[in-house]
């Protein structure tokens, strides 16, 4: 189980990479290898805000419909459109290719709630 | 007061004013309550693929994949799998009126079996439910034994061992009736049956012969001749087991490998190990369930009961329903059923693969003017397809016949874009994606 350090998760193993405003966002290794191969994602629109928490996206394989729940509060600036027909990108590379989207921050203190690497892998392996 | 109330009444004065111990009973089972457990085949698993994503299903905690569904898929389609079906109800009915016994409570023949033959058949509930879906083995002339769902195993036995106290009703119209009938029944899986003890593990594809024929100790002739739905004793590797050619694939060439509980891991070593050679994966229940789909093979809780109620004759399966039989308990209900039929199970196809969003349970079957005709039971991808059961309108069951899905909402983010989560039946909706009936079922 792959958890990249300098980022940020949630309890529902989604990703967050902070760069200054900007927040990319994505679902981690163990998502992806619990969902299987994944078929199909749902993109959220660009212009939407979300409140941390709301449902942002759906990432679909043959076991689920998986929520993707947004990590911070924000308003979606950029969505990777590759994922509509390379889905497979999840499996295939969930920190980097398979980003799911951008969100500019709308509070400050971003990580207030989510966990470091560190925390996460704890987190992991008391499941 | 109306006078339907004073009806209602009537069966339960009658039943009040007799005395405690000759009461019958409705049948109704409660679950017990228990932890998951791993699967027999447990250690062998976690050993294998220790990141395998496992769920819990019966009870049991059981590998979802190994590889990947697609891939397991396409080793049974093309050369082989192995299925841990270890967590599979095997009963034992025996003694000199274990036929006469069986006969009674299953919807097909069962007293014209030979040694050696296996039948598929229901059980059903007196008011015409299928209690469960099941294969009966013939191992002596007063020896059966029953393969149950996992889901139902608790059940049935609740069922049939309160069939020999004789404390359930069977004939809603003779509340009174009984069997009379008392053969033994078992559970095989239970560690206390000792030597006698089965647990099933399947082996299934164009390839599964050659692999038992490479491995088997004698009676590979036998093997290679043996039909659908027979079985014979014979060891493999030294260890005794029940082979049968049986199984949930759809695969022309498949078995089902009984063996004690203690030998079932090293059957499973041998039987993957030798498989390798010839391209077998180890499957899980992901595609377990895909194979089944893409078969047309309905499973109890979606196609046979569940939430739509599906019956036999509706799930494409009243060849094993032998009204013609003088009794077996439900058969009054299941009659009337049958010749009252407007819906009934189809297979059906619609584009699949990458970036399409796949079919699910619930979602509308719409016909090509957009009206809802049904919905889907249960769905799987094969590659750039996707092949799903649906309960549909009779009327459209028909090969070739186009038909409409409109997706319901299966998660928040889709209820928040204004997706229903259930749709009625004559409802008026746009098709989100094209596809067709294909014929009931597939062989491969």
């Amino acid at each position: 189980m792959v958890v990249q350090k300098g980022l940020y998760y949630t309890k529902d193993h989604e990703w967050v990479r902070l760069e200054g405003k900007i927040a990319t966002i994505g679902i981690t290794d163990h998502a992806q290898r619990m969902l299987g191969e994944v078929t199909f994602v749902e993109l959220p629109a660009v212009g939407a805000s979300f409140e941390k928490g709301q449902s942002i996206s759906v990432v679909e394989s043959s076991k689920a419909a998986s929520d993707v729940y947004a990590p911070v509060d924000g308003k979606v600036i950029e969505v990777n459109e590759q994922l509509l027909s390379r889905p497979e990108l999840i499996n295939q590379s969930c920190y980097q290719d398979g980003w799911i989207c951008k969100m500019e921050l709308s509070k400050p203190n971003p990580t207030s709630g989510l966990m470091d690497a560190d925390a996460y892998t704890r987190f992991l392996k008391s499941q | 007061m109306p006078e339907q109330f004073y009806h209602a009444w009537i069966p339960v004065l009658y039943r009040a004013l007799r005395l405690g111990p000759e009461l019958k009973k409705d049948f109704i089972f409660k679950p017990p309550a228990r932890q998951p457990v791993g699967s027999v085949l447990y250690q062998e698993h976690i050993k294998r693929a220790a990141s395998c994503p496992m769920a819990e299903f019966a009870g049991y905690i059981m590998p979802l994949w190994f590889s990947s569904i697609s891939q397991e898929h396409r080793a049974v389609r093309e050369a082989a799998g192995l299925f841990d079906c270890t967590h599979m109800g095997i009963l034992q009915v025996s003694g000199p009126q274990a036929a006469e016994f069986l006969e009674a409570v299953c919807t097909n023949w069962v007293a014209d079996m030979e040694v050696g033959q296996a039948r598929y058949t229901f059980l059903l509930e007196p008011t015409g439910t299928v209690m469960d879906d099941l294969i009966i083995y013939r191992r002596g002339e007063q020896d059966f034994m029953l393969v149950v769902n996992a889901v139902n195993e608790a059940k049935v036995k609740a069922y049939l061992d309160g069939l020999i106290q004789d404390i359930w009703i069977i004939d809603t119209a003779d509340p009174e009736r009984g069997l009379g009938l008392s053969p033994k029944i078992r559970d095989l899986r239970d560690p206390a049956t000792g030597p006698d003890g089965m647990v099933d593990i399947a082996i299934q594809g164009p390839r599964s012969l050659e692999i038992l024929e490479a491995l088997v100790d004698s009676n590979s002739l036998f093997l290679a001749q043996l039909g659908p739905f027979r079985f014979i004793d014979c060891s493999i590797q030294r260890i005794p087991c029940v082979v049968a050619r049986t199984g949930y694939t759809g695969a022309r060439i498949g078995f089902e490998l009984f063996v004690q509980p203690a030998k079932a891991s090293a059957l499973w070593n041998i039987l993957s190990e030798r498989g390798q050679q010839v391209g077998l994966l180890p499957c899980g229940l992901g595609a377990r369930d895909s194979l089944r789909i893409e078969a047309g093979l309905p499973l109890y809780g979606r196609e046979l009961a569940g939430p739509y109620g599906i019956n036999p004759f509706e799930a494409g399966y009243g060849w094993a329903v032998k009204t013609q039989k003088p009794f077996f308990i439900g058969k009054t209900a299941i009659a009337e059923a049958a010749s009252n039929r407007q819906m009934q199970v189809a297979r059906v196809r619609f584009p699949g693969g990458k970036g399409i969003r796949p079919i699910r349970f619930g979602d509308a079957v719409l016909d090509s003017a957009g009206r809802c005709i049904g919905w889907i039971s249960s769905c799987a991808s094969t590659g750039s397809e996707q092949i799903g059961l649906a309960y549909m309108d009779s009327l459209h069951c028909t090969e070739g016949k186009v038909i409409g899905i409109y997706y319901l909402a299966h998660s928040q983010a889709q209820g928040r874009q204004g997706r229903p989560q259930t749709v009625e039946k004559g409802q008026q909706l746009q098709a989100d994606l094209q596809g067709v009936v294909l014929p009931r079922f597939a062989r491969f």
